[in-house]
């Protein structure tokens, strides 16, 4: 029995020795595994601020009102959740650029506080914002709730300041307790199009990662396998250029994208009723760009890797750095500026914002992330194209040895 | 090395070589895979590239499609470099590699369509292609079957039916039947030769030495250099020096009988009662070689010519290569 237990220790033992050697002359592998998620917590740890951009509003004091018009007054009644960028006495305008997103916020001072008091109502401060993300739409009340509150201690210090001065022989004596305690009040607004909730928000965001990840692993894959079988060697021989190639498998992965898309996006909008504001067409374009510089992510991904297990490894990190940096969890503004270049090289942070506007806003308030995933897919197609031009070539330079992993090639080495 | 052209077959002589090599050479780091090797394919034959594991087959091959270039050298394929192969060209050659570079999940007509697509065949044109192709090679039947679920056979077959789908006039070949069971290498080696009486120009290497008589020509390689170009049967005598005779008389015989024979080039003493004869030609110098111990009062028992087992004839030249060659691969 000692010795069936002994070999069943050696035969557990074969097992170890050969999985750690294995893993270990693969360096890349390792590196992708401990490397790779430590720099991108890394990047995380120190390119978050840990505070969130303050609401960029805009104050309308009506035309008449006793209020002041300094925005520093407005400003140092939420302090650090709101940064007044203008007041005006244009409700209209005012409400057009929030709809425009031009601002964050506009907060519409009552035309006649000092009436209302002295009728014995509060004064009431209507706040409009147009949010769709669930947590700006909480932190949106907070930062009222925080101006209202100081508001009311202002305007309770000013009339105890009056009274004591003897001037307040124009207050009313039947003041209720509670309009002594809140003289003002607020009025809030989501101008939104659409309801505002974690599920309608998060949905968009999802159906990117998803196409994205798709995309990434689906190309990487295919063409770390055709490199390591030797079926590029076939490609080489055959009258079938680099472009022919590319569009081929861009072509295919394109319409695996958009099944799957419309898969998940039927669910979306049918199971979970998720908005599709601006209709179909404008998702689809963004999907189809998301896929096409997804697809280039992922033949990035192959010129590195030689091995299936490190392909899938990379397109794990890809997708992990999309979760931490792409505005999935948090905005992007939310980190320092270098980071936010690695935002906004990531296809997917593009495809987030845009769907979401679209989906959810029925228009593109950052229009620019078209080109902006345009070109990323671009620039991805063109590296690809001419690595596989190089590829298709053969081999190159033949005295020069060749330390690196081969990209599409086969590996160095004699051959038979 | 000195280009030796092998003999032509009897159905292409006066034509260009097909294939041509002057000289080529291809360096992997310090070692040289393949070192000075010039030869000419005539066309409508095969030519085997034969040798050991590392000869350099597999190199000579990939440089002859192109995936590959040489360190130094000319090669001519079609007239053309393959560095510098145009579309037409490349549509009338064909590569089959060594490892299994079909897909796993598609079916065997579907390779084998995948193929005839790269080769421009729209889904109308290549239809009868994949048919007559898997047809060739008895794969008809298993045209629905999954390529990952062949055995390992009828991957080497499909692998071949993809080869020839775009009817390419010059075939380049690696290790056909490697894995193959004898019956398989038989039947795969009995279609390569219906292709070349097609027409087609195959350069086929090999590891079994004895699918050298499949071919009209062999290139017997070692440590990268050609050892030998020549007919299988041309190797077979320039082992012995010609052709060799088995003489086994009644009773015992000395070599000194058969010493003023004429054409007999050297006798050994293979046994008491045993002579092996080397002679210009077994056909004509068997009668005198009987005269000549009849004339001596010895009783012929039995005289045969030996065909030497190509194994052995191929060992023996790759031994002789190494011994003047100081027994090393070349070092930059």
């Amino acid at each position: 029995m000692l010795r069936n237990f002994w070999r069943s220790l050696v035969r557990v033992t074969s097992f170890l020795g050969k999985e750690l050697r294995e893993t270990l002359r693969r360096p890349g592998i390792l590196a992708a595994l401990v490397i790779g998620p430590f720099l991108i917590m890394l990047i995380f740890g120190l390119g978050y601020t840990g505070a969130r951009r303050p609401f960029e509003a805009e104050v309308v004091v009506p035309q008449g009102s006793d209020l002041p018009r300094d925005p520093k007054f407005y400003e140092d009644l939420a302090p650090g959740r709101m940064n007044v960028v203008g007041v005006t006495a244009d409700q209209d305008a005012a409400a057009q650029r929030l709809r425009n997103r031009q601002t964050d916020m506009i907060i519409v001072a009552p035309p006649n506080a000092q009436d209302s008091l002295q009728k014995g109502k509060q004064a009431q401060i209507v706040v409009a914002w147009n949010e769709v993300d669930p947590v700006q739409d909480q932190l949106a009340n907070l930062a009222v709730d925080s101006m209202v509150s100081a508001l009311n201690a202002y305007v309770i210090k000013e009339v105890a300041a009056k009274g004591l001065d003897g001037a307040g022989g124009g207050a009313p004596a039947n003041l209720s307790p509670d309009l002594i305690a809140h003289p003002t009040t607020a009025v809030t607004k989501n101008l939104a199009p659409s309801s505002v909730n974690v599920l309608n928000f998060f949905s968009p965001a999802v159906l990117a990662l998803v196409i994205q990840h798709l995309a990434i692993t689906l190309s990487a894959l295919s063409m770390v396998r055709e490199r390591l079988s030797g079926q590029m060697d076939l490609f080489r021989v055959a009258p079938v250029n680099a472009v022919e190639v590319l569009t081929g498998k861009y072509l295919a992965y394109a319409l695996l994208s958009l099944i799957a898309t419309t898969a998940v996006g039927a669910a979306m909008i049918y199971l979970l009723h998720v908005p599709l504001i601006s209709g179909y067409l404008l998702p689809i374009g963004i999907i189809l760009l998301l896929t096409f510089a997804g697809l280039g992510v992922g033949l990035l991904i192959s010129l590195v890797a030689d091995s299936e297990r490190m392909a899938v490894q990379l397109s794990m990190l890809v997708l992990l750095a999309s979760v931490f940096f792409s505005g999935f969890v948090l905005p992007v503004q939310d980190f320092v500026g270098p980071v936010q270049i690695i935002s906004y090289l990531l296809p997917v942070t593009h495809a987030i914002a845009l769907l979401q506007d679209s989906m959810l806003r029925g228009q593109l308030f950052q229009p620019w992330m078209l080109p902006a995933l345009a070109g990323i897919g671009l620039a991805l197609y063109l590296i690809s194209l001419l690595r596989m031009q190089s590829v298709l070539k053969g081999v190159g330079a033949p005295a020069r040895k060749r330390r690196l992993v081969p990209l599409f090639g086969s590996p160095p080495g004699v051959s038979e | 090395m000195t280009a030796a052209t092998p003999t032509p077959p009897a159905t292409s002589d006066a034509v260009a070589p097909v294939i041509g090599l002057s000289g080529v050479s291809r360096q992997f780091g310090d070692l040289w895979a393949v070192h000075d090797l010039s030869m000419d394919v005539p066309a409508g034959t095969i030519l085997g590239l034969i040798g050991p594991s590392g000869s350099g087959k597999t190199t000579t091959i990939r440089m002859l499609t192109g995936t590959l270039q040489p360190s130094a050298g000319q090669i001519r394929v079609l007239g053309e470099d393959p560095a510098q192969f145009t579309i037409r060209t490349r549509e009338r050659i064909a590569y089959m590699p060594q490892t299994f570079s079909l897909y796993p999940d598609l079916t065997a007509g579907e390779n084998v369509g995948f193929v005839a697509s790269l080769y421009g065949y729209s889904w109308f044109g290549r239809r009868g292609r994949i048919k007559r192709a898997l047809s060739i090679v008895d794969m008809w039947d298993k045209r629905g079957r999954l390529a990952r679920d062949l055995s390992g056979g009828e991957q080497r077959r499909l692998e071949l039916a993809c080869a020839i789908v775009h009817d390419p006039a010059v075939l380049f070949i690696d290790e056909p039947t490697a894995g193959l069971d004898p019956m398989l290498r038989r039947s795969v080696w009995d279609e390569l030769r219906r292709m070349r009486d097609e027409g087609r120009t195959l350069l086929i290497t090999t590891q079994y030495v004895a699918e050298a008589a499949y071919c009209d020509n062999v290139a017997l390689l070692a440590d990268g250099e050609l050892v030998s170009l020549a007919h299988p049967e041309e190797l077979r005598r320039s082992v012995y020096g010609g052709d060799v005779l088995e003489v086994e008389a009644d009773g015992p015989v000395s070599p000194d009988v058969l010493a003023n024979v004429p054409d007999v080039s050297s006798v050994r003493q293979a046994g008491p009662r045993r002579l092996v004869v080397v002679v210009e030609d077994a056909g004509a110098a068997s009668p005198r070689v009987t005269d000549a111990l009849s004339s001596a009062g010895i009783g012929l028992h039995s005289l045969q010519e030996f065909q030497p087992n190509l194994d052995d004839v191929f060992t023996e030249l790759v031994a002789r290569r190494r011994a003047s060659n100081g027994n090393g691969r070349h070092a930059a």
